[in-house]
């Protein structure tokens, strides 16, 4: 039987083309192929290669196996209800899995429900990949940590072999306890600085301009922000300020935080920092301000905007400023850093770290450390810069002087030419 | 003295450059005249004039011929040579190419360079590529979408198949199938793909909409093209089916000749806020050569009012069908004023309106200024008799960056000042401050020849120079070369977008010059707007050029003018 068709399949071949054009000569082999495969159900494949090993593949007979065979169940669940879109959807996401997309394995149907409410075709997807992501993080977590286990089992059984005689007394002066020992310390440092601390505010005022995705991005800042102010040597007193009670803001600390909430050696107020401190020693911190800080001053209070901004809405925080006439500065990135890419505004615990660092040691160098290396090329030689500086202004001052004196008939023609 | 505040004379320009159609279309026109017109005339709303002699030379695709002129015809001639205006198709193409430093991306590096069979192998040629193939990705899926990308030949996918089943106990990947089923689809092997289509139905449930989309595209051209609806069907039940999906639907009903279905599938299109291919919507002007319907005429026109009320522009082609299908053609030459680019005074009120809330305010007014200075200046506008032109001072003065910034203000200010212009000009209050680049006395004679706005420093001073000119009224111009476009960004709906960049492109006055001191000039203002429309009688629709590649602030250069026999 396979004979005939790998006979007549070059016959075709090579009789149509100088008859029929293009087209139809693919639409007649075709269908005679499909006539002969149909005609030969039952080819099993391993034989046919041990058969015929240098023959030609047959071409068609894939198909009569994939029709005939039993339906692949892509999907158990809830296969009666058709109508149902949360079993659609579940379906939908199994097809893109086979097609080597990047969704999730396993979903839960909370999340169903989020892909669900999903607008847009790109939303749904952008979900599923963050659940995909997610998903595969998780997996590689487990299996680090079954190794881990494994290993620490190993090691474990080694030791028990090798010490049990040698267990001879030693002396050592202290217990092991030193994780317990570090966070009293912290507390004692941290109950100092409540008392007699540079205040350090967090404007928590910007819960309307941010998607609760970004909304649980500054919250974690804030959480990594205080964890970087605790260990310091010299603690701000922090003030977490407009933070309402029962706000997002409000929940979603005290769901990170727990128990430890209440707790927290720091100053947590639904007032607004205005309130709490003298006006003009208030310093609001943002990238958009048009003065630059030139040194940290320790009796001003700075004010942070907890505001993580992924949809670039400029002038919010200077805004805020302008409206309660406060005064405003920026880092100096641009006079010691040589910038490449990225936005200029920072994260909450870089800004943290980088005062706490000035506040400590007055450094602009050092201070700047904490600004991510992928942002910038390197630093810029002070020298350098204002060396700049002084070029410009000798450069208009010429140019002024020229302008003013005898030649300025001729070099202003030169501009009009 | 080119500057030209009147705003006429645009056309000139326009309207001159050459039809690349015209030979073409006088000779197809010249051809079937004798034998259609005088059969189809009498259904038709518009019908095909009898080429007069004196009318010859206006026959196709016609750019109708400026009614004014400008009263320097040499320098205009000059104008549209070198520089292309800010807003017509291609000039941002043109200048990004001026830019030396963009450069052409290199193409990223080819990984793995193994030959793609040109015919079909068999399996221990199969086998032996696998094994030459090295790379972490499986080698079946990877060799699949490498022939997906390449096009490769129907059976050499096949023959991959083949192997692959053989190996498998016959049964073959889902993803392995749709990329075969890309590959019927692209080289329109309609029985392959009602093939795939079958083992598709046989094997999953339920397909995804990528599969779907292929196997509609399939489906259409054969006889059983009514599946593709059911298809279409199926993605609705997860997502909202793509403008393609649609348009590939209408296209296999119009190819059925069901021409219901097919405006059905458009009005759900349109429906779910979708914007229509452009070829769908040439479709419904193909199709209509063949059938003599007033109802079908009627939706046809429906078609063109959509294109205008949503600034769409054809292409070249679909240009052509919208022409064949009115089978006109013969430009009037018409000397018919094309609709003005001015605003009616609702829309001018409302526009006015939306700025003041949605560019100025936007939700806060402490954003891109302050209460109190937002009095200041309201007040000021108030004070002032309506202006003429309204001048933003920092990019005026900036546009040259090795003079002075003081004196190209004061040069342009004094040269629109002689005209009798009543000048405003808007600026920051660090303009004021005596500094090598301001000098006082400059700024001074400034200050005597117009009137003078100064905005605190950091705020933004875009917003007021748009509040003045609209308050002052439609006679009002702007001068800038700023585009606007973040302003444009803030307005909230696409319909005052629209009105936006309308207005813009009639009030807006760029500066020419590349040198100062050699007099200003401006490019000259748009005085039509760019849009499909008609009178009743005539049609006039801008369309694209297929080898001009226009940005979305840019209009069309080229129109197509129908006329209505009379």
């Amino acid at each position: 039987m396979s004979i005939s068709v790998t006979f007549l399949r070059p016959f075709a071949r090579f009789l149509v083309p100088f008859t029929l054009h293009r087209k139809s000569r693919n639409l007649y082999s075709t269908i005679l192929q499909r006539n002969m495969s149909s005609k030969i159900p039952s080819l099993s494949y391993p034989n046919k290669e041990s058969t015929s090993p240098p023959e030609q593949l047959e071409l068609d007979g894939w198909k009569t196996t994939m029709k005939s065979s039993v339906r692949e169940d892509v999907s158990t669940v809830s296969s009666n209800k058709d109508e149902d879109p949360l079993a659609a959807t579940r379906e939908l996401i199994e097809m893109w899995r086979l097609l080597g997309r990047e969704v999730p394995e396993h979903i839960t149907e909370d999340e169903l429900k989020t892909v669900m409410e999903c607008a847009s075709k790109s939303s749904k997807k952008k979900y599923l990949k963050y659940l995909y992501i997610k998903e595969k993080v998780k997996k590689a977590r487990q299996i680090k940590k079954e190794a881990k286990a494994a290993a620490r089992e190993e090691f474990k059984k080694s030791k028990l072999l090798e010490t049990t005689e040698e267990d001879k007394q030693q002396n050592f002066l202290f217990l092991r306890l030193w994780d317990r020992n570090m966070d009293i310390a912290m507390g004692w440092k941290g109950a100092q600085a409540m008392q007699f601390g540079q205040p350090l505010v967090f404007d928590m005022a910007y819960e309307t301009h941010m998607t609760p995705k970004e909304l649980q991005n500054t919250i974690s800042q804030l959480l990594e922000s205080e964890g970087s102010n605790r260990r310091n040597v010299d603690p701000f007193h922090i003030y977490f300020c407009n933070l309402k009670t029962d706000s997002a803001y409000h929940r979603e600390l005290i769901k990170r935080y727990g128990e430890k909430w209440d707790k927290l050696l720091l100053t947590a107020t639904e007032k607004s920092h205005v309130d709490l401190f003298p006006k003009d020693s208030i310093i609001y911190l943002t990238a958009d301000s048009p003065n630059v800080m030139t040194t940290f001053k320790h009796d001003k209070i700075y004010v942070v905007g907890s505001f993580v901004d992924k949809h670039m809405q400029p002038g919010i925080s200077l805004a805020k400023a302008k409206r309660l006439k406060l005064a405003t500065e920026c880092l100096p990135l641009d006079k010691y850093l040589q910038w490449d890419v990225g936005s200029k505004n920072l994260t909450l615990d870089q800004m943290i770290r980088i005062l706490l660092c000035l506040k400590n040691t007055g450094n602009w160098e050092e201070a700047l450390k904490f600004v991510p290396r992928r942002k910038h090329t390197g630093y810029l030689e002070v020298s350098q810069y204002s060396q700049e500086f002084i070029n410009r202004m000798k450069k208009a001052k010429t140019f002024n002087s020229l302008s003013k004196g005898s030649l300025n008939g001729r070099t202003q023609k030169r501009w009009l030419e | 003295m080119t500057f030209c505040l009147s705003g006429i004379g645009s056309f000139a320009k326009l309207w001159k450059s050459n039809p690349v159609l015209l030979g073409r279309g006088h000779s197809y026109l010249s051809l079937f005249l004798t034998d259609f017109c005088g059969i189809r005339n009498q259904q038709r709303w518009f019908s095909l004039k009898t080429v007069s002699p004196q009318n010859t030379k206006a026959t196709d695709l016609q750019i109708a011929k400026a009614r004014y002129l400008r009263k320097d015809e040499g320098s205009n001639k000059q104008v549209s040579s070198d520089s292309s205006h800010l807003f017509l198709a291609g000039a941002a193409k043109k200048r990004s190419q001026m830019n030396p430093q963009s450069k052409d991306h290199a193409l990223p590096p080819v990984k793995n360079t193994i030959e793609l069979p040109t015919k079909p192998l068999n399996s221990k040629e199969w086998d032996k590529l696998k094994e030459d193939f090295k790379g972490k990705v499986n080698f079946e899926s990877w060799i699949s979408s490498q022939m997906a990308q390449c096009h490769s030949s129907v059976d050499v996918a096949k023959s991959l198949l083949a192997w692959v089943a053989a190996k498998n106990n016959g049964i073959v990947g889902y993803d392995l199938l749709v990329k075969y089923l890309h590959l019927c689809v692209f080289h329109k092997q309609t029985s392959e793909v009602i093939d795939v289509y079958e083992i598709m139905k046989a094997r999953y449930k339920s397909l995804e909409p990528e599969a779907n989309t292929l196997l509609i595209r399939g489906l259409i051209h054969s006889d059983r093209w009514r599946e593709a609806l059911l298809l279409l069907e199926d993605i609705k039940k997860v997502m909202t089916p793509s403008r393609k999906n649609y348009s590939d639907c209408i296209q296999g009903a119009l190819l059925h000749q069901d021409v219901n279905i097919a405006w059905n599938l458009y009005q759900e299109l349109l429906a779910h806020d979708l914007i229509p291919m452009l070829e769908t919507l040439k479709a419904f002007f193909d199709f209509g050569k063949d059938i003599e319907d007033d109802h079908y005429s009627k939706k046809l026109l429906d078609i063109l009012l959509y294109l205008r009320n949503n600034h769409l522009y054809p292409g070249e082609s679909f240009a052509h069908s919208i022409k064949t299908w009115f089978e006109s053609g013969q430009c009037s030459g018409c000397g018919k004023t094309i609709e003005s680019i001015h605003l009616s005074p609702e829309e001018y009120e409302f526009l006015k309106g939306k700025i003041m809330r949605d560019v100025i305010d936007g939700g806060d007014q402490y954003k891109k200024t302050t209460p109190w200075e937002l009095k200041r200046f309201k007040n000021f506008v108030k004070s002032c008799p309506p202006f003429d032109i309204v001048i933003d001072g920092l990019n005026v003065a900036k546009m040259f960056p090795k003079a002075r910034e003081s004196q190209v203000l004061l040069e342009l200010v004094s040269q629109l000042a002689k005209q009798n212009l009543r000048l405003l000009v808007l600026g920051r209050k660090h303009m004021l401050k005596k500094s090598p680049r301001w000098r006082k006395d400059e700024m001074e004679m400034v200050r005597e020849q117009a009137s003078c706005f100064f905005a605190d420093n950091i705020s933004e001073d875009d917003p007021f120079l748009l509040y003045a000119t609209l308050h002052s009224g439609n006679h009002c111009k702007f001068v800038t070369k700023d585009l606007m476009r973040d302003h444009k960004a803030c307005l909230s709906d696409s319909k005052t977008q629209h009105l936006f960049f309308k207005w813009q492109q009639g009030h807006q006055l760029a500066i020419r010059n590349k040198f100062p001191g050699s007099g200003i000039t401006f490019q000259h203002i748009l005085s039509h707007d760019t849009v499909v429309q008609t009178t009743g009688d005539s049609w006039h629709i801008p369309y694209d050029e297929d080898l001009v590649e226009r940005y979305s602030y840019e209009v069309p250069t080229k129109w197509l003018c129908l006329h209505r026999k009379t």
